[in-house]
């Protein structure tokens, strides 16, 4: 029992000692807040100074909002930063950190295998405080993540030797949908800006706040859900297509793979153009709405199936030849096609019966 | 009987029409490749397919300018050979169906004579006239559109979308295809088999003066 005291006087001491160079930072809390123990704001004595401008700057400076968001703030700060002792920030070296591989283990190793490892450790691409799971990113983010290295120019001049059409492939494809060993794919649907500077090469994602002023401060995903049903039918999307309020925007769908793979290397198979346009319908079935939520990441809704094979306005702009090919229409045209034929078999036929009156 | 030699192609409607008629098979082919690749690899890799279908496609749209160029400004015969006239379509239509399909099979001899200013049937008429005032234009244009899907995205969203047109292109790709069943057959309806195919290729049509005229159905377009 005196020991349980004991560490108790400890653990508010060590919070008592941290909050110090915390005063004035504004939001403070209880005492027990500024400890490392469980709670929503156990991170709050480090986060007052961390999320201020006027104390910390670069990679120390952390959006709180962001920040909150990632899986990464319910370990608390002190589950990475295990070297953090009382005489923080006196001490500066105790903010070293712990390896991401200690928890992403096979992810770490798998990238470790990659040929990208030699360019780019983790913190390449990933700020430990502000990642989100990869649906949470609309694609043209992971796109321009890569882009951060592999220049818009190098990658279009480089995938313009063998791609044709480069500029829609790359604008309608995530990366790593070829980049990455994934194998199953859905179609990404994202509102996007009609009069951007190359809508289809290079799209622009309506913001939150953009949003916000079509959907007269409602939800913005009920724009498109209008029976706020967190469902999307075929019919609300032409609804949303047919709508000429809406005509300074589109939906914008791209080849998004399921689960993304940190193998990243050009695979034989994507050079193959009917890895994508002999898919069938089977992939072409699932799609998802991202919209973005005032936390700056996007929220997925699940879309009716069949989105992408409607022939009908419900992704007017999203045809991927050969996969995205509407049933009704193949029977439609091979009926006209057979009826090409009626001519050659029919009256053939006849003409073969009644030679002998035309000799 | 008497025979008479009439030059009823010439020079630029024969290119036209050999060009039409390669890159036109080439796109029946391609695009069947295009649209089904799972099941149909005869012209290679997609990519081929893609390369090829684009050139035919291009081909094809530069042989309509000559069919047009030729027929609208050198021969100023577009209007004559091809827009049906008040007889055509009140008399004209009703005979030559009955010719196809009832008169002909008794030995009757076809209505219709095909000279230089008169090349087509009433039916002629109207199926060209819907294949080249309608399905040849919108095919064309829909292929341009999807060839150039981000330089003209302004247009194609004004139409509705990449859907549409692939709607339209490929429907009307299928009518063509038809029809080039029915055409090949139609031309194999002469004196002899090939009777109607020698004067697309040389220019002369031979023409009987007996009893058994019949029309230059189908080589003469």
């Amino acid at each position: 029992m005196k020991n349980r005291h004991f560490s108790l006087l400890i653990k508010y001491a060590i919070a008592i000692v941290l909050s110090i160079p915390c005063i004035g930072a504004g939001n403070r809390a209880d005492a027990a807040d500024y400890s490392f123990g469980d709670g929503a704001s156990k991170n709050a004595a480090c986060i007052a100074c961390h999320s201020d401008q006027s104390k910390v700057s670069g990679l120390n400076l952390l959006d709180q909002n962001q920040f909150g968001h990632t899986t990464h703030a319910k370990f608390g700060c002190t589950t990475c930063h295990e070297t953090i002792t009382s005489e923080h920030p006196g001490v500066k070296s105790a903010a070293n950190t712990t390896s991401c591989g200690d928890c992403h283990g096979d992810t770490t190793s798998q990238y470790s295998a990659s040929v990208h490892a030699k360019n780019a450790p983790c913190s390449g691409c990933h700020n430990p405080h502000r990642v989100n799971t990869a649906i949470e990113i609309p694609a043209t983010e992971m796109n321009k993540q890569c882009a951060v290295c592999h220049t818009s120019i190098k990658i279009t001049a480089s995938h313009a030797k063998w791609l044709p059409q480069t500029g829609l492939h790359l604008g309608a494809i995530a990366c790593i949908t070829c980049h990455s060993k994934a194998e199953n794919f859905v179609i990404s649907i994202y509102i996007a800006k009609r009069d951007g500077a190359d809508p289809e090469s290079k799209p622009t994602l309506m913001t939150y706040e953009e949003l916000h002023i079509y959907s007269k401060d409602e939800d913005v995903q009920y724009l498109i859900d209008r029976n706020k049903d967190h469902y999307i039918s075929l019919d609300e999307l032409r609804k949303f297509n047919n709508d000429s309020s809406n005509k300074d925007m589109y939906l914008k769908a791209m080849f998004t793979p399921v689960k993304p793979t940190h193998s990243f290397q050009t695979f034989d198979n994507r050079w193959d153009c009917t890895f994508c346009h002999a898919s069938g319908s089977e992939i072409m079935q699932t799609s998802y709405l991202s919209f973005p939520k005032e936390n700056g990441v996007f929220q997925q809704v699940a879309v009716e199936k069949g989105a992408a094979l409607d022939a009908l306005r419900a992704i007017p702009n999203f045809y991927l030849m050969g996969s995205t090919r509407n049933g009704t229409l193949n029977i439609i045209g091979s009926l006209i096609i057979v009826g090409g034929l009626i001519m050659p078999v029919g009256h053939g036929f006849l003409r073969f019966l009644s030679r002998k009156n035309r000799q | 009987m008497s025979e008479k030699m009439v030059y009823l192609q010439p020079v630029p409607v024969r290119i036209w029409h050999w060009l039409n008629a390669l890159g036109i098979v080439t796109l029946c082919l391609s695009g069947a490749q295009i649209r089904f690749p799972e099941y149909i690899s005869f012209l290679g890799s997609y990519r081929s397919a893609i390369m090829l279908h684009n050139t035919a496609g291009i081909v094809v749209a530069l042989s309509f300018s000559i069919w047009f160029f030729y027929y609208k400004i050198v021969a100023n015969s577009l209007a004559e050979i091809y827009i049906p006239k008040g007889s055509d379509l009140t008399t004209g239509l009703f005979k030559q169906i009955v010719f196809y399909f009832f008169a002909y099979f008794f030995g009757a001899p076809n209505p219709h004579h095909a000279t230089p200013k008169s090349k087509f049937n009433p039916l002629q008429k109207s199926a060209y006239l819907a294949i080249m005032f309608v399905l040849m234009p919108f095919v064309s244009l829909t292929g341009i559109l999807l060839m150039n899907a981000g330089p003209m995205r302004e247009i194609v969203m004004v139409i509705g979308g990449l859907k549409i047109l692939v709607v339209i292109h490929y429907l009307t790709a299928c009518s063509l295809t038809a029809f080039i069943f029915t055409h090949v057959y139609l031309a194999t309806l002469g004196s002899t088999p090939l009777a109607y195919f020698k004067p697309m290729w040389t220019g002369w049509e031979k023409v009987e003066h007996h009893g058994m005229e019949h029309s230059q159905v189908e080589h003469s377009h």
